[in-house]
C-alpha cells in the first residue's frame, strides 16, 4: 500500500478532486485580490457641461434635463428655481447661449433647451402651491433696497428671500416687470404669464413692489445707502437718439418707447408703413410689432449687412415669414415731414465700422441717396440710462462701474443692463442671483470670493457611439398669418409632454454622471458597484479593478477619467504581486474543509441508509484523511 | 425586474429515492425475478444496467459492444426503462457525456471496444481524477491496426494506469453481476471512481449463457441510488476541475492514488455482499481454481479461463500439479491476494491476451504487474508469460498444455526461458 | 409516475436606444441601460488580461441566466485565467471539460437534468445549460461533438466566445482567423507577407445552415443589450441553441485594453462580422443593420495583429467585407466598393484612420 504512512502537510491540503467552492457576490474570488494588476485606476469626476458653463444665471440645464427624461418634472422644476425664478419666462424670450454652447450641435442639432424650460416653468405655474414656499428660511429682518423690478432686480429678490432677506424694490412704471414688460412684446412674452411668475414670486413674502417710484426723484441716493443693502437694477430704457434732420417730426418715435407704451397696454399710432431704423433684436420686436398693431408694412433699415445683422436667427426667421422686409447696408439721412408729420425718409447706402472703442461709426456712401415713403419711423439704434442722481464717479456713458464682483460700493451692488450696456434677460437674472449671494457674504462678515474655475467638457470628450442620430424636436410656431394679426398670440408654441421629454432624451449629459450604468455593465472584473441606480452613485471595487479602463472608455459622458496608479520611481509604490503568483498558504485548506464536510455527510447518509438492510456494516477508515494503516 | 423569472415549483423536499421505474418496467422486472434467461454477455450488461436503472445511456455503434446498447435503446422503446439514451458522435463524445450526467448526479452508462475504446482515451485520467463513478461496459477488441473484431484485452489494459477499476468478467452471469458490484464499489462515497466491466468480445458477449434474474427490490437493496456529494447542482453550487499550480499537483495525485487503495477493502466488503444479497459468492480479487497444491499456476483473465479450467482438468488427469489463479480485477491490482494465493507455486505463467510492445517482458502488459507482485512473495516462484489468444483466436486446451509443459521445464530448469513465450510460434 | 420537467422562462430586457436589434427609427433616444439582472455568477477575481473581451461577455451571459445555471467550461482562456490556481469565480455550478467536450459534456448534463427530474431525483426546475468554448473549441477540435449536441437537440445553449485564435496558448491560428491576422502559428514575413492565408469557417452559418431546427446567433461585446437578450432566446428556446460571440483578446489582437467594446462595435460597422439571428421556426436569418458602414481599415487599423498588411491584403479584407454587406441585404457604398482596388490603399503601417474618441486613456 503505497500510501501508507503518508501525511499531506497543511499548506497543501486541497478539496479532493479540486472541487472548489464557490465565490460570493459580495466578496468576489477572495484568493486573488486583481487589483494588484493596476497600472490605471478609473475615477468619477464630473465636470460642467458646457450648457451650465454658458447659462449666466448658472442654470444646471442637463441635471433638469435628465429630470425630465425620467419624467421627474416637479425636481427638474425645482432645479431650475435654484437659479431663475422665472422659467416660464425665460423659457420663452431667452436667446439661450446654452444652446449654442451644446455640444449636440457637433453630432446632430443641439437642445431645445429653452423649449424644454418652457415646459417646466409651464408646469410649475400650473401648481397649485409653490413648492418651494415650505423651505424658505424665516425673515432675518434686514432688508435689502431694490431699483428696477426687471428681471435683475426680481431676481435678486428672490435670491435674497431663500436666503431669508425681505427686500423692497423700487419700480419707476406704474406695473412691475421692467423689461419684461415695457420691452418684450406680448407675443413673445404674454402679460398674463409675466403676471404669473411675478405673483408665484410675490407669493414668497418678504417681497414688496413699490411702483411709480423712480430713483433719483422719488428716491434719493442718500436714502438707498441707508439701506444694509442695496442692488442697482434699473436697466438701460431709454433709447438713443438719433440726430438727423427731422427726427423730431410726429410720427418718429423711439422704438423702446413705442414697446413699453404698447407693453404697458396704452394705446398706440402706429402708420402702415413703419421703417425702423437698427438692426437689433430690439428693431425686429418693434418692426415686427409695428405689423401688428398698425397692420401694414415694416420694414426694418439697418447699416449691417444682412449677414451682420445681430438679431437671434429664429427671431429674424420669424420676422421673415411675417412680411418685415429688410433694407440692409442702409443709412437714415434726414426725415421728411409735412405739417410736421412724417411723410417719408431720405436713405442712402451706408456699411457699419466700428472705432477703436467699439463705438458704431456709421460709413455713408455719397451719392446714393434716394426717398422712401412712410408714416413711422421707429429709432432702435442702442440704450442708455439717465445717471444724472448718481455721483458721477459711478457712472461711464450710460453705465453704472462696478468691480469684477458687480459691487459699486460698500454693500450696494449693480447688474443687468445698467452694468452690462444691452445684454440678455438671463444675464440680468444671473446678475440679481450673484449680487444677493454676494450680499449675503458681506452682510455676514464673510469675504466675497471670485468666481471658481470650471472645466468644461468638450464634444471629444463623450463618447459619440452612444447617441444615435436624431435631429431637434421641431419647435411648434404659429402660422405666420394668424401671427400678425394680434399682439396678444404668442408665436412660439410649447413642446409637449412627450416632445419635451424626448428632447431632453437628446442631451448627452456632457461630463455629468447620469447613471448610465455603461461603466457598470462593460467592467469584466465586476468592479464598478451601484451604490444607488441615481445618478453618479458608483463605486470602483479596487481590489479587483485590474485598471483596463474599458469603463473610462465607453463612458458615454465623460465623466470617468484614468489617474495612474503607480509611480515606478517611487519604490515604495511598487507592489509585490505574491498574491497573484502563489496561493498564499493555507488559503485552499478553507477549501479543503469544504468538500471533506460534503464527502463526510455523504457517507453518514450513506450508511444510515444501508444500515439494517444487510449491508456488513461500515469500513473503519475516512478516506483522504493522513492516515497510518488501511486494511 | 431583477432576477430571474421561473415558472413552475421547486419540490418540497428532495427526492433522493430510487428513482421512478416505468410502470411495464416494474411488471417486466416482476417477471423476471427469480428466473434464468439465456443471454449472451451483451444483452446480459444491458439487463444489468436496466436493473440498475441507470439515468444516462451514451452510445456509439462499433463492434462487438454494441448489442448492449442495442438491447437497451429498445428497453427504453418498449417503455421498460426510463433513461437519457444519447447516440454520441464518437466515442470521445460518449465518454464526455457520460462525465458530464454523472457530474450532475445521474447514474451514466457507457461503453465501446476496441479503437473506440482508445478514441476516447483523453477523458480516463479526466473522469477518474474528477472521481465521478460512471460504467464502461467494454467488449474488449483488438486494436487496429488493422480491422479485426476478434478479442483482445489491450483496449482496457492499456487504459490501466488512468485510475479506473477495472476487471473482466468470464460469464454473461458474471457480467450481469459485476455490472452490478462495480457501481456499487465505485459509486461507494469512499470510493468515487469510474470502473470498466469488460467481457471478451465474442468470447463472452456473443456467446450465450444462463444469467439468473434477480428481483428489482433486491437489486435496490443492494444497489443505493447514486449520490454524488458534490454534483453540479444551482442549489449547491461548486466548480469542477479548476486550473491548478503545480505545486498544487502532489497532493492531488496522492488523493487519487489514496483512492484506488481505499477501493480494495470496499471491493471485499461489496463482494460479500453480494454473494449474501443474491447468493453467488465471488472472490475479492483472485478465483482459485486448484492452487492448493499446485507446483504450476497460471495466471489469466477473462473468458479464456473458462477454457483453462476444462485444460487444467484434463492435466490434472495426467497428474500435472497445476492450478489457475484469475484475476477478477486487474484495477486495483491483487498484489497481496495474488502471493496468497500463489503461495507454494513453483512456477507462474500468465496467459497475456494482450500486447505490451516493448514493455520489460517483450510480451504483454499482465505479466510485468504479476512479476512486481511475486518479487515481493516470501518463497518467489519463476515467473514467465505465455501471449495466447491474440486476434480473437480461441485459446485451445492444447496450447495450455503447451504453457503447462513450458512452466514444468523451468522448474526442472531452474529458470524460465525467457519472459514472454509467444504460443503457436515456438517449439 | 414521471414527474413533468419544468422549464424555465428569461424576459427579454427592453432594448431602447442601444440594442443592435433595434431599428434605428425607434422612438426614443436614451442611452440608459434597461433594468439589469443584479445577479453576477461570474464574479471578481479571476486572472483574465486586464479589458478581457472572453471575460465581459462571460459576465454578460451569466447575468442573463441567473443563479438556477450549470455551466460547462472547456479548456481555453475562460478556463485557464478563470479558474487558475484552484480558484472559481463563478458563483454556479460550473465543471472544466476537455477541450473537446463542451459539446458533448454538455450534452451528458442535460441529458442528465431531463432524466433526474423526470425521475424524481431532483425537484427543481430544469436549469440553464450552458458551455462556453472557444473558437478553437468550437470550430476546431470540438466541432464534431457540438455538431452532435445540436443535431441531437439537448436543451442547451452552446456558446462560442471566438477570439480569433488560440489564445490561451499564447495566440495561435485558429479556424475563425481572419485572413491577415498575425498569430504565432501564422507568422508574416518575407516568404508569406499576409501572414494568415485563409479566410476563416463560418461557424454560426454552419451552425444554422446544417441545424436547422436550432436557434442560432451571433452577437458581439458591443452591443450588451443585444447579447444579454440573445443568451435569453437561447435559454428560453426549447432545444438546442448556438451563440457565435465576438469578443476581443486584447492580448492576440494588441490594442489598447479600454478599446475592447469599442472594437466589438467597429467590426460590425466595418462589415466583417454580421450580427444576426436564426429563427428556426420561420427558418430565416434576421440580419441587423448597423448605422454606420466604415471601410475595414477603420477596424483593422486599430489593432496590431494586422499591422503588417499590404494594400493588396487590405483590399482582399474590403473585398470579404463587402460581399457580407450584400449577404446582409445592405448596399456597399461607392467608397467601400472602391477599397476593393489595392490602389485604393496604403500598406497598413501607413494608413490613416479615425481613431476613436480618446480622453487619453491608454494612448
Amino acid at each position: 500500500m503505497s500510501v501508507r504512512g503518508t501525511r499531506i502537510p497543511p499548506h497543501l491540503q486541497l478539496p479532493i478532486a479540486g472541487v472548489t467552492p464557490p465565490p460570493t457576490e459580495k466578496e468576489g474570488q477572495r484568493l486573488f485580490p486583481t487589483g494588484n494588476f493596476r497600472f490605471y485606476r478609473p475615477v468619477y469626476r464630473d465636470k460642467t457641461p458646457p450648457c451650465n458653463n454658458a447659462c449666466p444665471t448658472g442654470e444646471q440645464i442637463q441635471k433638469y434635463l435628465d429630470f425630465v427624461k425620467h419624467e421627474r418634472f416637479l425636481d427638474g422644476y425645482l432645479t431650475i428655481l435654484e437659479d431663475n425664478p422665472m422659467p416660464s419666462v425665460t423659457g420663452r424670450v431667452c436667446y439661450h447661449p446654452c444652446e449654442t454652447a451644446c455640444n449636440r450641435a457637433e453630432h446632430d442639432e443641439p437642445i431645445g433647451i429653452r423649449s424644454v424650460e418652457r415646459f417646466l416653468g409651464d408646469y410649475g405655474l400650473a401648481l397649485a402651491d409653490n413648492p418651494i414656499a415650505g423651505d424658505l428660511p424665516e425673515l432675518n429682518g434686514t432688508t435689502v433696497a431694490i431699483v428696477g423690478s426687471g428681471p435683475a432686480g426680481l431676481a435678486c429678490a428672490y435670491h435674497l428671500r431663500r436666503r431669508g432677506y425681505p427686500s423692497v424694490i423700487f419700480e419707476a412704471l406704474g406695473k412691475p416687470g421692467g423689461m419684461l414688460r415695457a420691452g418684450i412684446p406680448h407675443w413673445h412674452l404674454p402679460e398674463e404669464i409675466l403676471d404669473a411668475e411675478i405673483a408665484k414670486l410675490l407669493s414668497l413674502g418678504g417681497i414688496e413692489i413699490r411702483c411709480g417710484v423712480r430713483a433719483g426723484e422719488d428716491i434719493s441716493w442718500e436714502e438707498l445707502r441707508g439701506y444694509p443693502a442695496a442692488f442697482l437694477a434699473l436697466g438701460q430704457d431709454v433709447g438713443r437718439r438719433l440726430p438727423v434732420d427731422g427726427i423730431g417730426s410726429r410720427g418718429v418715435v423711439g422704438a423702446l418707447e413705442f414697446l413699453r407704451e404698447a407693453g404697458l397696454g396704452r394705446p398706440v399710432t402706429v402708420g402702415s408703413q413703419v421703417l425702423v431704423i437698427g438692426g437689433g433684436n430690439t428693431a425686429s420686436d418693434a418692426a415686427r410689432s409695428a405689423i401688428r398693431l398698425g397692420g401694414g408694412h415694416a420694414t426694418i433699415v439697418s447699416l449691417e449687412s444682412e449677414t451682420e445683422l445681430p438679431i437671434v436667427p429664429e427671431d429674424l426667421e420669424q420676422a421673415r415669414d411675417e412680411g418685415v422686409a429688410f433694407a440692409p447696408n442702409t443709412a437714415l439721412v434726414r426725415v421728411l415731414s409735412c405739417d410736421d408729420h412724417v411723410t417719408g425718409a431720405v436713405v442712402c447706402d451706408a456699411a457699419l465700422a466700428k472705432d477703436d472703442s467699439g463705438a458704431v461709426v456709421p460709413r455713408l456712401v455719397p451719392g446714393t441717396e434716394r426717398e422712401v415713403a412712410c408714416d413711422t419711423i421707429m429709432i432702435a439704434i442702442g440704450q442708455v440710462q439717465q445717471l444724472a442722481w448718481l455721483p458721477s464717479y459711478l457712472s461711464d456713458g450710460g453705465v453704472i462701474t462696478a468691480d469684477e464682483h458687480g459691487r459699486v460700493e460698500g454693500t450696494m451692488f449693480v447688474g443687468g443692463d445698467v452694468m452690462r450696456g444691452p445684454s440678455m434677460v438671463v444675464d440680468a437674472l444671473g446678475d440679481g442671483k450673484r449680487a444677493a449671494r454676494d450680499i449675503d457674504r458681506l452682510l455676514t462678515a464673510q469675504a466675497l470670493e471670485p468666481e471658481p474655475d470650471v472645466e468644461v467638457m468638450p464634444y471629444q470628450g463623450l463618447n459619440p457611439a452612444y447617441f444615435r442620430h436624431a435631429p431637434r424636436m421641431p419647435i411648434p410656431l404659429t402660422p405666420p398669418q394668424q401671427r400678425r394679426a394680434s399682439q396678444k398670440v404668442e408665436v412660439t408654441l410649447a413642446y409637449s409632454q412627450q416632445e419635451a421629454i424626448a428632447e431632453s432624451d437628446r442631451c448627452m449629459s456632457c461630463g455629468v454622471c447620469n447613471g448610465c450604468d455603461n461603466c457598470y455593465i462593460v467592467c469584466p472584473d465586476v468592479s464598478v458597484l451601484r451604490d444607488a441606480r441615481e445618478n453618479g452613485h458608483y463605486s470602483i471595487r479596487t481590489t479587483y479593478c485590474k485598471g483596463c479602463l474599458v469603463c473610462v472608455q465607453e463612458c458615454p459622458t465623460g465623466c470617468l477619467e484614468k489617474v495612474p496608479e503607480l509611480d515606478f520611481d517611487d519604490p515604495a509604490d511598487v507592489v509585490r504581486m505574491e498574491t497573484a503568483f502563489a496561493p498564499y498558504d493555507g488559503a485552499h485548506a478553507e477549501q479543503s474543509a469544504f468538500t471533506k464536510q460534503l464527502i463526510e455527510e455523504t457517507i453518514a447518509e450513506y450508511d444510515a441508509a444501508r444500515s439494517g438492510t444487510g449491508g456488513n456494516g461500515k469500513v473503519a477508515f475516512t478516506p483522504n484523511g493522513d492516515s497510518g494503516v488501511r486494511s | 425586474m431583477t432576477t430571474v423569472h421561473v415558472e413552475g415549483a421547486w419540490a418540497p423536499e428532495p427526492d433522493y429515492g430510487p428513482g421512478s421505474r416505468t410502470p411495464d418496467g416494474i411488471k417486466m422486472l416482476a417477471g423476471l425475478a427469480g428466473t434464468r434467461k439465456r443471454l449472451n454477455g451483451c444483452a446480459a450488461a444491458a439487463y444489468a444496467a436496466m436493473y440498475a436503472n441507470v439515468d444516462v445511456i451514451t452510445a456509439y455503434p462499433i463492434r462487438p459492444y454494441t448489442a448492449i446498447m442495442m438491447n437497451l435503446s429498445q428497453f427504453i422503446a418498449d417503455g421498460l426503462l426510463d433513461a437519457e439514451y444519447i447516440v454520441a458522435d464518437g466515442e470521445h463524445s460518449q465518454l464526455s457525456a457520460a462525465f458530464g450526467a454523472g457530474s450532475c448526479g445521474a447514474r451514466a452508462f457507457t461503453g465501446s471496444s476496441g479503437v473506440g475504446v482508445t478514441y476516447a482515451y483523453e477523458m480516463y485520467s479526466i473522469i477518474s481524477g474528477a472521481r465521478i463513478p460512471i460504467q464502461m461496459s467494454i467488449a474488449d477488441r483488438t486494436l487496429d491496426p488493422p480491422g479485426d473484431f476478434g478479442s483482445e484485452h489491450t483496449d482496457a489494459l492499456c487504459t490501466r494506469d488512468m485510475g479506473w477499476l477495472m476487471g473482466w468478467a468470464a460469464t454473461p452471469q458474471e457480467v450481469f453481476d459485476k455490472t452490478l458490484i462495480a457501481y456499487a464499489i465505485g459509486e461507494d462515497p469512499r470510493v468515487l471512481l469510474p470502473q470498466m466491466v469488460v467481457q471478451d468480445g465474442y468470447f463472452v458477449s456473443h456467446i450465450a449463457g444462463e444469467v439468473e434474474m434477480p428481483a428489482a427490490a433486491q437489486v435496490d437493496a443492494y444497489l443505493p441510488p447514486y449520490r454524488l456529494p458534490f454534483p453540479l447542482d444551482p442549489r449547491n453550487p461548486v466548480s469542477h476541475g479548476p486550473q491548478i499550480h503545480p505545486s498544487q499537483g502532489p497532493p492531488l495525485q496522492l488523493e487519487r492514488a489514496r483512492a484506488m487503495e481505499d477501493a480494495i477493502p470496499v471491493i471485499r466488503q461489496k463482494t460479500d455482499e453480494f454473494g449474501a444479497a443474491f447468493g453467488r459468492k465471488y472472490a475479492h480479487f483472485i478465483e482459485e481454481y486448484m492452487l492448493e497444491d499446485a507446483d504450476i499456476a497460471l495466471v489469466i483473465s477473462g473468458g479464456h479461463a473458462v477454457t483453462c479450467r476444462a485444460a487444467i482438468r484434463l492435466l490434472r488427469e495426467r497428474g500435472i500439479k497445476v492450478g489457475m489463479a484469475r484475476l477478477m480485477w486487474v484495477r486495483p491490482f491483487p498484489s497481496d491476494d495474488l502471493r496468497a494465493a500463489l503461495r507454494g507455486v513453483k512456477a507462474v505463467g500468465v496467459v497475456e491476451t494482450n500486447l505490451g510492445l516493448g514493455g520489460s517482458t517483450y510480451g504483454g502488459i499482465l505479466a510485468p504487474d504479476v512479476t512486481t507482485a511475486l518479487y515481493h512473495a516470501e518463497n518467489r516462484p519463476l515467473v514467465t508469460s505465455f501471449m495466447a489468444g491474440l486476434g480473437g483466436e480461441t485459446v485451445p486446451a492444447a496450447e495450455f498444455d503447451w504453457m503447462a509443459g513450458k512452466l514444468t521445464q523451468a522448474i526442472e530448469r531452474g529458470a524460465v526461458e525467457k519472459p514472454a513465450h509467444w504460443v503457436g510460434f515456438e517449439d | 409516475m414521471a414527474k413533468e420537467v419544468i422549464r424555465q422562462f428569461l424576459p427579454l430586457l427592453e432594448e431602447e436606444g442601444r440594442g443592435a436589434a433595434t431599428d434605428d427609427s425607434a422612438g426614443r433616444d436614451r442611452h440608459y441601460l434597461p433594468d439589469t439582472p443584479e445577479e453576477d455568477p461570474y464574479q471578481a477575481g479571476h486572472r483574465t488580461c486586464a479589458g478581457c473581451g472572453p471575460a465581459i461577455e462571460y459576465r454578460w451571459v451569466l447575468k442573463a441566466a441567473g443563479q438556477d445555471t450549470v455551466v460547462a467550461g472547456p479548456t481555453g482562456c475562460m478556463y485557464v485565467a478563470n479558474s487558475t490556481y484552484l480558484c472559481t469565480p463563478y458563483t454556479v455550478p460550473w465543471a472544466h471539460t476537455p477541450i473537446a467536450s463542451g459539446g458533448s459534456f454538455t450534452s451528458g448534463m442535460a441529458a442528465g437534468y431531463e432524466a433526474l427530474i423526470r425521475k424524481g431525483r431532483h425537484p427543481g426546475p430544469y436549469p440553464n445549460i450552458i458551455t462556453m468554448s472557444g473558437d478553437g473549441s468550437a470550430a476546431d477540435i470540438g466541432l464534431g461533438p457540438i455538431s452532435g449536441a445540436l443535431y441531437r437537440n439537448h436543451d442547451a445553449l452552446f456558446i462560442c466566445y471566438d477570439n480569433e485564435c488560440y489564445a490561451n496558448t499564447g495566440i495561435q491560428v485558429s479556424p475563425t482567423t481572419p485572413f491577415g491576422g498575425m498569430t504565432t502559428f501564422t507568422p508574416f514575413g518575407k516568404a508569406i507577407p499576409e501572414g494568415t492565408r485563409l479566410p476563416p469557417k463560418n461557424l454560426a452559418r454552419m451552425m444554422a445552415e446544417g441545424h436547422p431546427h436550432c436557434y442560432v446567433a451571433t452577437a458581439t461585446v458591443g452591443y450588451p443589450v443585444d447579447l444579454i437578450n440573445k443568451t435569453r432566446k437561447g435559454l428560453n428556446h426549447r432545444g438546442a441553441a448556438f451563440m457565435h460571440c465576438f469578443t476581443p483578446c486584447q492580448k492576440g489582437w494588441v490594442y489598447q485594453t479600454s478599446m475592447t467594446v469599442e472594437i466589438g462595435r467597429r467590426v460590425v460597422e466595418a462589415g466583417l462580422f454580421p450580427v444576426w439571428e436564426y429563427d428556426p421556426e420561420e427558418r430565416r436569418y434576421h440580419y441587423f443593420h448597423p448605422p454606420v458602414q466604415r471601410p475595414v481599415t477603420d477596424y483593422l487599423a486599430m489593432q496590431g495583429r494586422f499591422g503588417h498588411m499590404l494594400a493588396e491584403h487590405i483590399a482582399t479584407v474590403q473585398q470579404q467585407a463587402n460581399r457580407n454587406w450584400e449577404t446582409i441585404g445592405m448596399d456597399v457604398p461607392a467608397e467601400l466598393r472602391a477599397g476593393e482596388d489595392p490602389e485604393h490603399h496604403k500598406r497598413m503601417r501607413d494608413e490613416s484612420y479615425s481613431m476613436p474618441l480618446n480622453r487619453g486613456v491608454g494612448a
